[in-house]
Order: structure tokens, then sequence, then C-alpha cells
């Protein structure tokens, strides 16, 4: 289809993003920032943002998901100023990890790592197992939690991961690890829907 | 064939259903049959089906997730009025 004939979808006069859009991209932020101050000052950014930029604006996509994308880039750098606030330092259990002879051998940090103790594949289709994924995400400790918003749910490269946080792959590895075995531990202890154990 | 060492790298570069068919099988394969890395390996797996699963999904839990407060919206209307009256 030639971009001439490509429908355009209507723009959304910015007064009326607020009852639009404001909830979405709230709870998008709550998401991945876990602090309400922090994700509403998000959101207005985003907006702000997205007035100046409108005139870019081509018309191709639902002017949501457009916001949506400034408001990744607005996440991104959120997490990049509290990182640059409190300078990610490497913690001796994390240094002993990337020298031990599994990590060095094999790439992992365990043979034998524990079982999941219930089968979290069985509650993709149910929106609350959703809700409690991303309240244990809220959970994690940073700085993996950081890394593991960035990496896993913002697609960033391991590259611009390591840049936004200051850290070598090798550390980012260890963060990703330990948030997911930290994810895994608070599923484990907060799903309690149909069949959770 | 891969190495364990290669399939963690492969795995912790790429979600593994990006990887192309071929790459694809031949690492599925390593971690379901190495007793050294498969169970870690699995479980790092296992991690991104289920965050690739959360991505698909996230469009549809707006109702589910919190909302913004009912004075923060009004000043956020406020302030997108006086921006948009700016731009205008």
């Amino acid at each position: 289809m030639s971009e001439e004939n490509q429908e355009k979808v209507a723009i959304a006069p910015p007064e009326t993003w607020v009852d639009r859009y404001g909830d979405y991209l709230y709870g998008f932020a709550m998401s991945r920032l876990r602090n309400a101050e922090a994700a509403q000052d998000c959101v207005q950014d985003t907006f702000l943002a997205g007035i100046k930029a409108l005139d870019r604006f081509d018309g191709s996509r639902d002017i949501k998901f457009w916001l949506r994308g400034i408001m990744r880039n607005k996440i991104v750098d959120h997490i990049r100023k509290a990182v640059k606030e409190k300078k990610v330092d490497i913690d001796s259990e994390d240094e002993g990890l990337i020298e031990s002879f599994w990590f060095k051998y094999s790439g992992i940090a365990t043979t034998n790592p524990d079982p999941w103790q219930f089968n979290p594949r069985k509650h993709y289709d149910n929106g609350e197992f959703w809700i409690v994924f991303e309240k244990c995400i809220a959970e994690v400790k940073d700085p993996a939690r950081e890394a593991f918003v960035l990496r896993v749910l913002e697609d960033q490269t391991t590259e611009e991961v390591c840049k936004v946080m200051g850290i070598t792959p090798n550390y980012l590895w260890v963060l990703l690890h330990r948030a997911r075995e930290q994810l895994k531990t608070l599923l484990e202890a907060n799903w309690t829907g149909k069949d959770a154990k | 064939m891969f190495t364990c060492k290669q399939v963690s790298n492969a795995l912790s570069k790429e979600d593994y259903e990006k990887l192309p068919v071929l790459r694809k099988f031949f690492l599925k394969l390593h971690v379901k049959l190495c007793l050294f890395c498969g169970k870690f390996n699995g479980q790092v797996m296992q991690s991104q089906d289920m965050c690739r699963c959360y991505k698909e999904h996230e469009e549809h839990l707006e109702p589910l997730r919190p909302k913004l407060d009912a004075e923060k919206k009004e000043a956020l209307k406020e302030l997108l009025r006086s921006q948009a009256q700016l731009k205008d």
C-alpha cells in the first residue's frame, strides 16, 4: 500500500489526552517505576513532550501507542537518573558468582536451581496473574529490578543497559539472574490463584 | 552443536524465540539434554517465555492496573490546556 493510501488516524486534541490516555499511561509507568510520584511525573513529561512533537506525528497509528513510545524513553531517562544518584556497586557475593567455576566454564550460576513450585504457564491467560507479576517485579530489589526493566521489559540492548547503569556485561548477567531468582520466589509466595501450588 | 557457554551467552543477549530456526533448534536440544546447564538455562528460557507473554498481554491489563487520582488528572488537564494554547 502506498503512503498516500494509508488510512490516517484522527488525532485527539491534547486537552482530551488526560481523559483518554491518562490511566493507560499511568498504569504502564507504574508497572516499570513502582513509585506513584515518579509515574505521575512520567505521564506529565510524556504529555508535554507529545504536545511539543505533535507536528511530527504522522497519524499512521493510534496516538495512544505513539505516546507510549515517548513514555518508554521517559522511563529509561528516569531509571538513568535514579541509577546516577546512587551509583551501582557490585557486592562481594555477586563478585564471587562472576569468579565462580560454573560461571566461567558454562555461564550459569548453578547446575541445580530450585524447581518452580507451580507451573506459571497455566496462568498466562489470566489477567490477574500478570497484575501479581507486576507487583512482584516492583518488589525485586534495585539494581536488579532496574536492570530487568531496562533489559527485559524495555528491550534495551546489553550495551545500552551497561552504559546507562555503568556496569559490565558480566555484572548485568548477575543482576538479571538475581532478578529472575527473586521474581520466581515472589511469584511463588504471592500467586494464590487457582492451582497455584 | 553449542557448548554450555555459547547457550548461556546466546540467552543473555537475546530472547531465544528471536533466534534463527536452526540456532533455536540446537539451543533447545542442548538445554533439553545437558546435565550441566540444562536446568539453569531451562529456567532462563522459561523466564523469557513469561516476559514475552506478559508483554503480549500488557495492552489488556489497563482495567486492572492502578489509576491516576482525580486531583492529579485535573492539574494535568489544566497544564495541557495551557500548553496547547501556547502552541497554537
